[in-house]
């Protein structure tokens, strides 16, 4: 007896699948893969942009060891990448929640506009902006610190304050995004809850740490996820601000490797610190998702 | 719940708002500042402190002067290129491929989806060297097919409209699938007219990201006139010694004002977009 073939074996659609992945795949294998594979294959050579490289074993990953500059801009880096994102995910909280403390709506919706602005606009311009305010001599910042009576600090020129000032910068362009995120993680936790708090007579305190929060810590593992991997990444704002400086106090790992690949032209070394940022980047995530294993509540 | 209103509830408001009132001051005053500066007459003006919008000579000079040291338009041209072609074309890769991988069967399936998914830990920046070596083989450097091309793929994009091709109900395809409609038509005329919100959330996304990024046109484009507009900004401002600040902050000024006018217009689907993008994944 045969059974309908459909109950069994379910009619497969691969040349339909195929149409429809190729656009995919093809621009993957070329854009993606390639450069993949390529980053692993350069970094055993001793490779510059004139002539075609030459192998050179290990030499690349050795150097990785002995750089004591790699060491520090990792450092520059993991400070400014993790205070950025204690910004967005804490300070944007804070506000995303005050924005939701019944404040009418067109009120809400300008306060939203303006926090959400600058993410739209280009990093470069950004910085430029600030390198106007944050000018030691004439810039905006000091002349309001000078009001206070606080001393003019050198913002962009000195190795304590340079980091801060990307750090600034860059959580200023970003944290609307937070608080978007997080303003329609609240909107999307019941109501019925928070009332139901009330009546038994929870206070702001409690319903916020006891019904609030858990049912919010989906918003924040995303947000967690997604400013780790965007503040290692930054590049255009120390690029433009700072330089990376002085000396590499505000420089970024993404700075760094691009200055070895197309300053120095050394394209070997410069694709064996590439795979330390993949790396790193891979260990971050898998350190995230095994977190959020262990807190986070889904409804 | 009407006699709630103690002392203690006011003064809670009123704080709030003078905390939300100083944060937007805070991300709003640069842009008014860098407006002010674009209409200085010169340089003395644009820094005087305090600032103040009245001048005696107010000036719309430095709009033209932008123009007359770099190739603005031409920067706005290219930037408008790269980011458009690479949103429709990521559009158009990423949908189909979610596609596939929501509704069709067929094998590698899981294995396919597992190198899309750990493509995501590779950022452009890591490939960026691998990259520029490509598109120097195949004679693209210094042209704007070597912004758009790396753009196209997004392991994001895919992600992201799968989820939301999963969330739509089986019977509407089932219908055309009666009706004897073909995969393709499914697709373009059941699956995408139903998916317009998170179509928006991917292309808003993805032209901010190629219209802000920085790092692919420094690696790729070496003639000025192929630039995009954040490179174009810096060359701008590389003037600093020679040039006067008013023209450069004429150059932000008219690098934020069209993605302002296009903000305002737009607000409702960026703000959608933005604020969904969280609870897609």
């Amino acid at each position: 007896m045969t059974t309908k073939p459909t109950a069994t074996r379910p009619r497969g659609d691969g040349a339909a699948a195929l149409a429809f992945l190729t656009p995919s795949i093809l621009t993957f294998l070329v854009f993606v893969l390639a450069p993949t594979v390529g980053v692993l294959i350069l970094s055993f050579f001793d490779w510059n942009l004139l002539s075609d490289g030459t192998f050179a074993g290990l030499d690349n990953f050795q150097r990785l060891f002995t750089d004591e500059r790699l060491l520090g801009v990792y450092g520059s880096t993991t400070y400014m990448a993790l205070v950025i994102l204690a910004v967005n995910v804490v300070l944007g909280l804070l506000l995303a929640v005050l924005l939701e403390t019944g404040m009418p709506r067109w009120i809400r919706a300008f306060f939203r506009l303006s926090f959400l602005f600058p993410f739209v606009v280009s990093a470069s311009a950004v910085a430029l902006i600030w390198r106007f305010l944050l000018n030691k001599d004439l810039g905006l910042v000091n002349y309001l610190l000078g009001l206070t009576g606080l001393d003019r600090i050198d913002w962009l020129g000195s190795s304590t304050w340079a980091p801060i000032s990307v750090i600034m910068v860059n959580s200023w362009k970003t944290i609307g995004f937070s608080i978007l995120v997080y303003i329609a993680g609240l909107q999307s936790i019941p109501k019925q809850l928070r009332e139901a708090a009330i009546v038994d007579g929870a206070g702001a305190w409690t319903r916020f740490w006891r019904i609030t929060f858990p049912l919010l810590s989906p918003t924040i593992f995303f947000l967690v996820v997604i400013n780790t991997i965007n503040s290692f990444q930054i590049f255009a704002e120390p690029r433009v601000l700072t330089q990376g400086g002085p000396g590499d106090s505000s420089r970024t790992i993404v700075e760094y490797l691009y200055d070895r690949a197309f300053g120095d032209f050394d394209l070997g070394y410069a694709s064996a610190i590439g795979i330390t940022f993949a790396l790193v980047l891979v260990v971050l995530t898998a350190i995230q998702f095994w977190f959020s294993r262990r807190w986070t509540h889904y409804q | 719940m009407t006699s709630r209103l103690t002392v203690g509830h006011v003064a809670a408001r009123v704080l709030t708002f003078v905390i939300l009132v100083v944060a937007a001051v805070a991300i709003t005053a640069p842009f008014l500042w860098i407006f002010r500066g674009a209409l200085s007459g010169s340089d003395a003006e644009l820094y005087r402190l305090p600032p103040t919008f009245h001048a005696e000579n107010l000036t719309l000079g430095n709009f033209g002067k932008v123009t007359e040291q770099v190739p603005y338009f031409r920067f706005f041209l290219n930037s408008i290129i790269v980011s458009g072609t690479v949103t429709i074309a990521q559009l158009i890769t990423c949908s189909t491929a979610a596609y596939a991988f929501a509704r069709l069967r067929f094998r590698g399936k899981g294995v396919l989806f597992a190198v899309v998914i750990g493509s995501l830990m590779i950022p452009i920046q890591v490939t960026i060297v691998p990259l520029f070596l490509v598109m120097s083989k195949i004679g693209m450097t210094n042209s704007l097919w070597a912004l758009i091309f790396p753009g196209i793929f997004s392991a994001f994009g895919i992600f992201l409209l799968r989820q939301h091709f999963m969330a739509l109900p089986y019977e509407l395809e089932e219908a055309a699938k009666i009706d004897g409609a073909s995969r393709f038509h499914t697709f373009a005329r059941v699956i995408i007219p139903l998916s317009g919100p998170s179509i928006a959330t991917l292309g808003i996304l993805c032209f901010t990201y190629w219209w802000n990024d920085l790092l692919l046109p420094l690696v790729m484009i070496s003639d000025t006139e192929k630039q995009t507009l954040p490179v174009g900004l810096v060359l701008l401002a590389g003037r600093f010694s020679t040039g006067s600040l008013g023209t450069i902050a004429a150059g932000i000024a008219m690098a934020i004002v069209p993605v302002l006018i296009v903000f305002i217009a737009a607000q409702r689907y960026i703000v959608q977009s933005i604020a969904s993008s969280g609870l897609k994944l």
